[in-house]
């Protein structure tokens, strides 16, 4: 039986222990009938008030939303497997995930009497089925795959500016535009997405290569379990440990998922 | 089997390059000078308590005054950096001075980009007490178009004898010229050491708040 297992999880970096701010980061999965699963990471931008909500909200929206698009498919097609998306199709499924995004961070904005850019971060998405993956990305962070029998790779290039700390968020007026759009016509055994927290440990920045012996740990952490969600012991320790704060004092979250056939 | 922790790869410090543009022309000699060169031990001392911007920070210096204009330090690390000290005489070549840091800017970016090494905006910190003797007119331009294509973060700071109109003219109008109180140039400097650390410990995407000017009044 092909089944995912999956585990998200954000931890506050040092930095922010330090000047009193939550964790700005977010990220979560979910695993959906038929071999399918969709997942998000959002980083809220440090500078923006109230971006800790804004990452949360648009992860849960963008899940909803593709978990939705999944669901009606099923139910108008019942017994079939949702279909790899084009590369067109998908552009648009997202940039309409996006244009909902937008609308409920106004209202949030409004709730909360701040501007929408207050709640300013970057977002990951994936949806992958038993065929295929298709992503997104608006900012920085990061996803890496593994195709069966195959190398770590990096879906998408990281949006930079010229400067070190410069990016694009779901809020900035270019987010579509600066949107990237990607899919896989096979499905990967292991997804893995980050914040940008964990950018300069885990690629080569020089030509962004993924560098294995970071990925290949987590990859044995989950093939170590049955469960559909591994115990998350050592992955907290992990984001939480003395090694990887003194490397980054950014939030770090990394989600997850490998697939079992 | 308990598992690894994930291993790190090791990837160049992001650099965060900062030009020091400062006046020794004869009219700087005395105690002025030799608070600046006592300033710029202060910055290195201070850089040199924060590992991050130790790491990050590169310093150059630009001299306008005794001998013309003088790169007397190309960029260098904050351990490698070893603090002059400024001798004053002559004019005050500000609008060379000036082109001859934006040039230097751009080379060092350059140079980052060959060894795929990130980089912050780069700031460049002009130090004067009087007004310029050659053509500052274009220069004033160069920073003006500089900080509008993000190229550069330009920073006058006038010390008391400073023709203010003419550096209000040459700074960018969004950051105008700052007024060092006295000769404190102790605490413009700690200023400056705060400001770069909190640059370059900066989170991508974040934009930067500067601590506030304790040393000196904005000059309207």
């Amino acid at each position: 039986m092909t089944y995912w297992k999956t585990i998200a999880r954000s931890c506050r970096g040092i930095a922010h222990e330090q000047q009193g701010l939550p964790c700005q980061d977010a990220a979560d999965c979910r695993v959906l009938p038929n071999g399918v699963v969709v997942g998000a990471v959002a980083d809220g931008a440090g500078s923006a008030r109230l971006s800790d909500v804004g990452a949360q909200r648009s992860v849960d929206l963008v899940l909803q939303g593709l978990s939705l698009i999944v669901q009606e498919f099923e139910q108008r097609h019942p017994g079939k497997v949702f279909p790899v998306l084009s590369e067109s199709v998908a552009r648009q499924v997202f940039t309409q995930l996006h244009h909902c995004l937008m609308a409920e961070l106004a209202m949030i904005a409004q709730a909360h009497q701040c501007e929408v850019k207050d709640l300013a971060c970057t977002l990951l998405a994936f949806l992958a089925t038993p065929q295929g993956l298709a992503a997104m990305q608006i900012g920085d962070g990061f996803m890496v795959v593994r195709l069966p029998d195959d190398a770590y790779g990096l879906v998408f290039e990281p949006d930079k500016g010229e400067y070190s700390n410069e990016t694009t968020f779901v809020t900035s007026t270019d987010a579509v535009e600066a949107m990237q759009v990607r899919v896989l016509a096979e499905t990967p055994v292991f997804v893995c997405l980050a914040s940008d927290g964990l950018e300069r440990v885990a690629l080569r920045v020089r030509d962004w290569l993924p560098y294995p012996p970071f990925f290949q740990p987590l990859e044995e952490y989950l093939s170590e379990t049955d469960a559909a969600e591994p115990p998350p012991d050592y992955l907290e320790a992990f984001l939480a440990s003395a090694q990887l704060n003194a490397r980054t004092s950014d939030d770090k979250t990394l989600l997850l998922a490998q697939l079992v056939r | 089997m308990p598992v690894g922790f994930p291993e790190f790869i090791e990837n160049p410090e992001n650099r965060c390059p900062v030009i020091l543009l400062l006046d020794t022309s004869a009219s700087m000699a005395g105690a002025s000078i030799e608070a600046l060169n006592e300033g710029i031990q202060i910055f290195k001392q201070n850089l040199l308590e924060d590992e991050q911007a130790s790491l990050s920070v590169d310093v150059a210096i630009i001299t306008f005054g005794n001998q013309g204009v003088q790169c007397i330090q190309d960029f260098v690390g904050v351990h490698d950096f070893l603090p002059p000290t400024l001798q004053t005489g002559g004019m005050t070549p500000m609008g060379a001075a000036i082109d001859q840091a934006l040039n230097l800017v751009e080379t060092r970016k350059q140079v980052y980009r060959q060894n795929h090494v990130d980089y912050y905006r780069p700031w460049i910190f002009l130090i004067t007490d009087g007004a310029p003797t050659d053509d500052w007119q274009a220069a004033s331009t160069h920073v003006r178009s500089a900080e509008q294509q993000n190229k550069v973060s330009f920073f006058a700071v006038a010390v008391e004898g400073a023709n203010l109109k003419v550096l209000r003219d040459i700074a960018p109008p969004h950051r105008p010229p700052i007024s060092l109180h006295g000769l404190n140039f102790r605490e413009l400097f700690v200023w400056l050491s705060a400001s770069v650390k909190r640059v370059s410990g900066s989170k991508v995407g974040e934009a930067v708040a500067l601590p506030a000017v304790g040393w000196g009044e904005v000059v309207s």
